[in-house]
């Protein structure tokens, strides 16, 4: 069953910055003006990263057929990796007459019996919800039957939007798995990596940093993650959120349980990464641990630089203006700077309280209503490079400007030190081709 | 023990093929009844395929008008919102599972509201048919919805119902081919100009291209109507209930010799002409010695074929034609044309079934999610059908009539040759 109560905590986070001023609540999405993914999309981004885990939804054809194998969230798990795999229970119109539980429960055996999985996470969506398939019996059974953990999460699209679908995730592992299995041995570094999915393999990146100053991953939620070292979560030291708001519930919780306290970092750009060391250390309040951090990062940036410098000497200078949605709209900024651009704009349109508060210090103006605003901000500042979504590519073609489309999937890591690189690399490219002047060629016969 | 769901999904839905019907329609808004993500899923899922923007709004249905609203409140909003920013020519109005589940009344909303937008309503649950049938279930209903019916029908007026598998530059071809015997050609759905892949000069938030509302109302004078498909036939059928002097041709495909001689048949004996045009003769020669060029690599291959069902038949139909050995093809959903389909078994089954016999077969054509499964398998994959996230050009994919069955068996012949070097 759908947990109303739940929602409704989730929905007014009290460590949420904007919930003290209560100038914006989480909105129910409008009619005929709505984009965005749900709950299920949201749930599913959170947790099919677990690539030892099957993702079992219970669902008809369109939640799973259209969404599966569409992130490029890397595992490094030997066995078969679940995360790009779709596993539907194909809800039929027999199955809306006669309920689905039979189905369900087939589905459940068969996975048990051919597939051997650490865990079966079980996502409830809007049809299987509305005929009242009694899920979370059907599973209970089941595990106890198999002493397999089966996770039921209550995540059908309707209830709300992506950013609840993850917290509804995360609440269903805290349920389910955290505090089931108890470590060997307690790191006294050790910290779970809350919100970060490894897309595109952005936490290797800053991974290897860690180990060398001796920090631990004890677990992820749900990066490259396993369901034992999860189960074990409650065991780190510190819960450190990557660049997400959406999971804030669940490490508050993990603080006022098991006594974790939380910090929120970036790992875009030279000096987030940093930060975001530091950061990490400076929580734990080691001596001899803060000295080696500084150390390696010192290593790290002159790595760095000198693996910058043939770009900068293209970048330095040139201008730009950044059209992106939630915490990219500072985050990409500040690692934009780190490669000696200058960010002229950047759009607060789809960004929280929190998050303008953020943009604030890092980019002069900040742009409201970019489709209004952005083409006028080009020609005043004399911009080189427009960074934004499919959207905006013709205002750049219009003004013959270098394009980058920030929202398309990338391809490469743009994360921490090595990931800067290649987002100097991808910039660059864009500033020399000659695609965007040629394009917009006008063709003989048009005046 | 037999599975009793799906793992890795060949099926995509009816609502689907629902929006990619309505963006074939000029100045249209595709509006999905439903919660917020089967539009959001449903749009980044074209989107990545297509590589162009796509239209579509959604009523987003929440966990209050789930319960209390019979469907009325949710859509009358949405038309209130969409059209306080754009002023569509029409709304096309297709539902999902959720809201077919609740049972929501689309057609007396529609009604409430025609004063104020012109509207198609179809109901696509998710939960039967699949994108096919998707598509076909609104092409009948704009059919019956918009068309007004006329007394005289003009002989030169033809109505080609393509299919939902034919890519932008295939309907394109189809129209210009038929327009050469001197019809005025009107495809339904037509996506030949909205889901190209053209430059516009700014991006709208309706379909950027496609069939006038006006055109389609003004069809009731057709004289001839050709469906491509088995999905389709019913179409052309709903069409000769508007306007019963219509003469309907159909034919199950468009790909190889064979079917594409049938194709011409039809349009030359409905002409009484008895040579094509110089064109279409010259193409049939460079497919006949396509066929010649490409047979030894192609009749010495064994390949396995996942698609939608009438793609399967067509593509089977012509690589056949080459000698080609399918030892299997996947289908997501049932057909009728499934028993025709030239492979030696045709399952509806999903992308899993197929990694299970993957070693019987030498090449796999499939979409994106099979060039996983061929990659780990070692085998080499021609990239057909939906979705083809990461490949560009899709829409200019052409396997059609003489010239695109070149191109199609040239391909294939290729890929097979730079397999047998590779693996």
């Amino acid at each position: 069953m759908v947990n109303r109560k739940l929602i409704k905590e989730l929905l007014s986070e009290s460590a949420c910055s904007h919930n003290k001023t209560k100038k914006v609540s989480c909105d129910r999405p409008k009619p005929g003006a709505t984009n965005g993914g749900c709950a299920f999309e949201g749930a599913q981004i959170s947790l099919f990263p677990y690539a030892d885990a099957v993702h079992l939804v219970h669902s008809p054809a369109t939640c799973l057929g259209a969404s599966w194998e569409t992130r490029a969230t890397l595992t490094s798990f030997k066995g078969e990796n679940n995360t790009v795999l779709g596993y539907c229970t194909d809800v039929t119109t027999n199955d809306i007459i006669f309920g689905g539980n039979k189905k369900l429960e087939e589905s459940l055996e068969y996975i048990i019996a051919n597939k051997d999985p650490k865990a079966i996470f079980v996502y409830e969506t809007c049809v299987t919800a509305m005929i009242g398939d009694d899920m979370d019996n059907v599973c209970a059974r089941i595990e106890k039957k198999y002493n397999t953990p089966i996770i039921v999460v209550h995540s059908p699209g309707f209830v709300g939007n992506k950013n609840l679908g993850s917290r509804l995730g995360g609440e269903a592992v805290l349920d389910h798995l955290i505090g089931t299995r108890e470590p060997e041995e307690i790191h006294p570094y050790g910290i779970n990596l809350i919100g970060e999915y490894n897309v595109t393999g952005d936490m290797w990146q800053y991974i290897p940093i860690l180990e060398r100053i001796g920090i631990k991953v004890i677990s992820t939620l749900a990066g490259d993650g396993r369901i034992e070292n999860i189960q074990m979560a409650h065991r780190a030291k510190l819960n450190v959120i990557v660049c997400a708001k959406s999971l804030i519930t669940l490490c508050r919780k993990m603080q006022e349980k098991y006594n974790i306290p939380y910090i929120s970092i970036s790992f875009y750009g030279k000096r987030d990464t940093s930060n975001a060391i530091m950061s990490i250390v400076n929580a734990f309040g080691d001596e001899a641990l803060i000295k080696k951090a500084k150390m390696i990062i010192k290593e790290e940036e002159e790595k760095l630089e000198n693996s910058l410098l043939s770009y900068r000497k293209i970048l330095n200078g040139k201008k730009a203006i950044l059209n992106t949605g939630g915490n990219k709209s500072w985050s990409i900024a500040s690692a934009l700077q780190d490669i000696g651009i200058e960010v002229v704009a950047t759009s607060i349109a789809k960004a929280t309280l929190e998050d303008i508060e953020i943009a604030k210090s890092y980019v002069p103006i900040l742009m409201k209503s970019p489709p209004n605003e952005q083409a006028k901000l080009i020609d005043e500042h004399n911009i080189d490079i427009l960074l934004a979504g499919g959207r905006s590519l013709y205002t750049a073609i219009k003004k013959k400007i270098a394009f980058v489309d920030v929202n398309q999937e990338k391809k490469v890591s743009y994360g921490a030190y090595s990931g800067l690189i290649n987002l100097a690399k991808d910039v660059t490219y864009a500033l020399n081709n000659p695609v965007f002047s040629i394009v917009g060629t006008k063709a003989p016969w048009e005046n | 023990m037999a599975k009793p769901f799906q793992i890795n999904p060949l099926k995509l839905s009816q609502p689907m093929g629902a929006l990619l019907a309505f963006l074939g329609i000029k100045n249209c808004m595709p509006l999905m009844h439903g919660a917020q993500g089967c539009a959001s899923f449903t749009k980044v899922f074209f989107t990545r395929h297509f590589n162009d923007p796509i239209a579509i709004q959604t009523t987003a249905v929440n966990d209050i008008t789930a319960i209390i609203d019979g469907g009325d409140y949710s859509i009358s909003e949405a038309i209130k919102n969409i059209t306080a920013k754009v002023a569509p020519d029409l709304v096309g109005l297709f539902t999902t599972g959720l809201t077919e589940t609740k049972g929501d009344d689309i057609k007396g909303a529609t009604i409430l509201l025609k004063d104020k937008q012109k509207i198609v309503y179809v109901n696509t649950p998710d939960f039967e048919g699949g994108l096919e049938s998707g598509w076909s279930l609104s092409v009948a209903s704009i059919i019956s919805q918009l068309i007004k019916p006329q007394e005289r029908v003009n002989p030169n007026k033809l109505l080609l119902l393509p299919n939902v598998n034919l890519t932008p530059i295939e309907v394109e071809k189809i129209k210009e081919s038929i327009a050469l015997f001197g019809f005025e050609v009107i495809a339904l759905p037509d996506i030949s100009e909205s889901l190209d892949g053209h430059l516009g000069e700014k991006q709208g938030a309706l379909s950027s291209g496609g069939v006038e509302v006006s055109t389609i109302e003004a069809l009731g004078d057709a004289g001839i109507v050709i469906s491509i498909g088995e999905s389709m036939r019913k179409c052309g059928e709903k069409f000769k209930t508007v306007q019963p002097l219509v003469q309907h041709f159909h034919i199950d495909g468009l790909s190889g010799l064979i079917d594409t001689d049938n194709f011409y048949k039809i349009l030359m004996d409905y002409k009484n002409i008895k040579t094509p045009p110089s064109y279409v003769a010259r193409w049939r020669k460079r497919l006949q010695d396509a066929l010649l060029d490409t047979h030894f690599l192609i009749g010495s291959s064994s390949i396995v074929i996942a698609d939608e069902s009438d793609k399967v038949y067509s593509l089977a139909k012509a690589i056949n034609e080459a000698g080609a050995n399918i030892p299997y093809a996947f289908v997501p959903t049932k057909s009728a044309i499934n028993e025709y389909i030239n492979a030696k078994n045709t399952v509806v089954g999903d992308m899993e079934d197929l990694e299970n016999i993957i070693e019987q077969c030498e090449i796999i054509i499939s979409n994106f999610h099979g060039e996983r499964i061929a990659h780990k398998h070692h085998k080499s994959i021609m990239l057909r059908g939906f979705p083809n996230f990461e490949a560009v050009g899709n829409g200019m994919k052409n396997d059609v009539l003489y010239e695109g069955s070149c191109y199609l068996l040239f391909e294939l012949a290729n890929l097979i040759r730079e397999s047998r070097e590779a693996h």
